[in-house]
């Protein structure tokens, strides 16, 4: 075996994965704290108001990590996904169940930042544009996954099969990015993940970085955690399993 | 290729013998179609202007619920894993059972429409791209299904569930399909970029869907 | 053929398939789906009266007029052409000459654009307005809405 192979399998060990998520957990909450202090001030007493937009252009400070973090989430639920079919591994499993829920959310806060930004900037809330619409699908993708999870009771069948259809709907995540260069939509294209360098004022894209490290920051705290309780929650129920079963033989 | 067209034939004469699967889709079509007249008042103009997209959702909804039959009565039998272990990969038992799907439920779908189209008062010029564009985004329909049929393969509330899987999938054939039959009635925007995306979805799902629906009775199977 | 062959084959196949699929959708990029009509293609694509539409561009410097009540008339333009709207209702706060509009309505057979909505389409650019208008001093100003 070689070096590379033995870290990765370390890594993957549940029981190794508990006690260093253990160890950064308290680190990453620090971190994030700090970092949403720090981006909170910005945002509020720092960042200057839009030449065009005025006050409401703060939206954008929680609309963009929100989206971002949607499309990474799915991404990451992909990557899983990969994991699972492919080394069926039970970590790739845990991770991808657990995204699931914290990706919807925040596909769920993108979706609603983006309306009451959109209300006094374009005048509507809502559009059926190529943007929009495939944001709205991204999230019944989520919870179509979601329910997928909650109806089969094995979790390894469970996970396997959330994986193919996690999979089939990647497709929608470049779609989703692509939307505003293929089509003429009324969402603006993309300003900071450009070929030129960003469409935003320094002064702007800091708070904007900031909290987009913030809320990154937050994923991965959230998901964190969720991957230990679901762990451990699976170790309770193999327990009661074998408690079960120990009595049945008596 | 001789056991794939048998395994076709086989699907065809039982949809044919059960008979009560097709006809209770199309009963449910046309239920869906002339109860929405009755809910937007009989306004024919406002009908014409949404007959397009009335046909299309009712036709996804109707295919929707026919779909969970086209492994579920084969898995229940155990006639699934003798079919597994015989000369046929799993991805072309999967494009056998799914083209039967098609032929068996899609195509009589798809020739209801213009009957019901009727009752919309679609404007006459639009029934021929009508029949166009739903015989191509048909079977886009049905594979999709055959691979929401195959996740949810045996669970308990599936149908309920392949609904929410499913019905997501099935956007871009709904938006593209619309698109191109308003293309000809309303305008301005052209027909043919609608109609070859819509081409393009169909040939995708063909592609990738076998692989996804057998990997996921591999799981079934197990 | 042996298993592995007729899998090999089977994924040629597909990929072939995933190959046409691909072409179509370029071909159809080429006379691209549109949320919205500049004035120009208005005229190229000859979209007559009464036709149900969304037309974009932006509002023409010194055409927006207010007449009674929210009614409000203005000229949106691609810098080619450029056509007339009037609508009646509440106009969004991005609302200005020069500004990216978006409208949704009918052509009148006067071919005045009457639109029952109204919305603003703002750029990827957000800069606080002193480096704005400094950009428009120094001449360097990219315009507001390429479109």
């Amino acid at each position: 075996m070689t070096q590379t192979e033995g870290l990765f399998n370390r890594l993957a060990n549940p029981t190794r994965f508990m006690s260093i998520a253990a160890a950064i957990l308290p680190w990453l909450t620090g971190v994030t704290v700090i970092l949403f202090a720090v981006g909170l001030y910005l945002t509020f007493f720092v960042a200057p108001p839009d030449y065009q937009q005025g006050e409401t252009v703060k939206i954008m400070f929680i609309h963009v990590p929100a989206a971002w973090l949607a499309m990474m989430g799915y991404s990451l639920i992909a990557v899983s996904s990969i994991g699972s079919l492919i080394w069926r591994h039970p970590l790739a499993d845990v991770s991808a169940k657990t995204a699931a829920p914290i990706g919807a959310v925040f596909t769920f806060l993108a979706l609603v930042t983006g309306s009451l930004w959109g209300k006094p900037m374009w005048g509507t809330y809502w559009v059926w544009d190529a943007r929009l619409t495939s944001v709205l699908v991204l999230l019944f993708l989520y919870l179509g996954l979601i329910a997928l999870w909650q109806s089969i009771e094995e979790p390894s069948r469970a996970g396997r099969a959330a994986a193919i259809l996690a999979l089939v709907g990647f497709v929608n995540v470049p779609i989703i990015k692509f939307s505003v260069d293929w089509w003429n939509t009324l969402h603006q294209p993309a300003s900071v993940a450009r070929l030129d360098g960003p469409a935003i004022h320094s002064s702007i894209l800091t708070p904007l970085l900031v909290m987009a490290a913030a809320f990154t920051c937050l994923f991965f705290v959230l998901h964190l955690k969720a991957m230990t309780t679901e762990i451990l929650r699976r170790r309770v129920e193999a327990l009661r399993m074998t408690q079960v079963a120990r009595a049945a033989a008596e | 290729m001789s056991a794939f067209w048998a395994l076709v034939r086989r699907d065809l004469r039982l949809a044919w013998r059960e008979g009560g699967a097709i006809s209770t889709t199309l009963g449910f079509y046309l239920v869906v179609v002339a109860i929405l007249p009755l809910g937007l008042g009989p306004d024919l103009n406002l009908l014409a202007r949404i007959a397009p997209g009335v046909l299309w959702v009712a036709l996804l909804l109707s295919a929707l619920l026919s779909v969970d039959r086209i492994f579920h009565n084969d898995h229940e039998d155990g006639a699934l894993e003798l079919l597994a272990l015989g000369p046929l990969p799993l991805e072309l038992i999967v494009v056998a059972k799914a083209l039967a799907h098609w032929i068996s439920t899609g195509i009589p779908l798809v020739l209801a429409a213009p009957v019901l189209a009727l009752l919309l008062n679609l404007p006459a010029e639009a029934f021929g791209v009508l029949l166009l564009t739903m015989a191509t985004g048909t079977p886009a329909t049905s594979f999709l299904g055959a691979l929401g049929a195959a996740l949810t393969l045996g669970l308990r509330r599936g149908g309920l569930l392949l609904s929410l899987l499913i019905l997501p999938l099935f956007v871009p054939v709904l938006i593209f399909g619309v698109s191109a039959i308003n293309a000809v009635i309303i305008g301005p925007s052209p027909f043919l970029p609608s109609y070859l995306i819509l081409a393009a979805l169909t040939l995708a799902t063909l592609a990738l869907t076998p692989f996804a629906a057998a990997a996921a009775l591999r799981l079934n199977l197990q | 053929m042996t298993r592995k062959q007729r899998r090999g084959v089977l994924i040629g196949v597909c990929l072939a398939v995933l190959g046409v699929a691909v072409g179509l959708v370029l071909l159809a990029l080429d006379d691209s789906i549109v949320f919205f009509y500049s004035p120009s293609d208005v005229a190229e694509k000859q979209i007559g009266p009464g036709q149900r539409f969304r037309l974009g561009g932006l509002v023409e410097e010194g055409t927006v007029k207010r007449g009674q009540g929210t009614f409000v008339e203005f000229a949106i333009t691609d810098t080619a052409k450029s056509i007339s709207v009037t609508y009646t209702g509440l106009l969004p706060d991005l609302f200005r000459e020069g500004q990216g509009v978006i409208t949704e309505g009918k052509l009148g057979s006067n071919g005045v654009f009457v639109a029952d909505n109204v919305l603003a389409k703002h750029d990827e650019n957000y800069m606080p307005p002193e480096v704005a208008e400094s950009l428009k001093k120094q001449g360097v100003w990219r315009g507001n809405d390429k479109k």
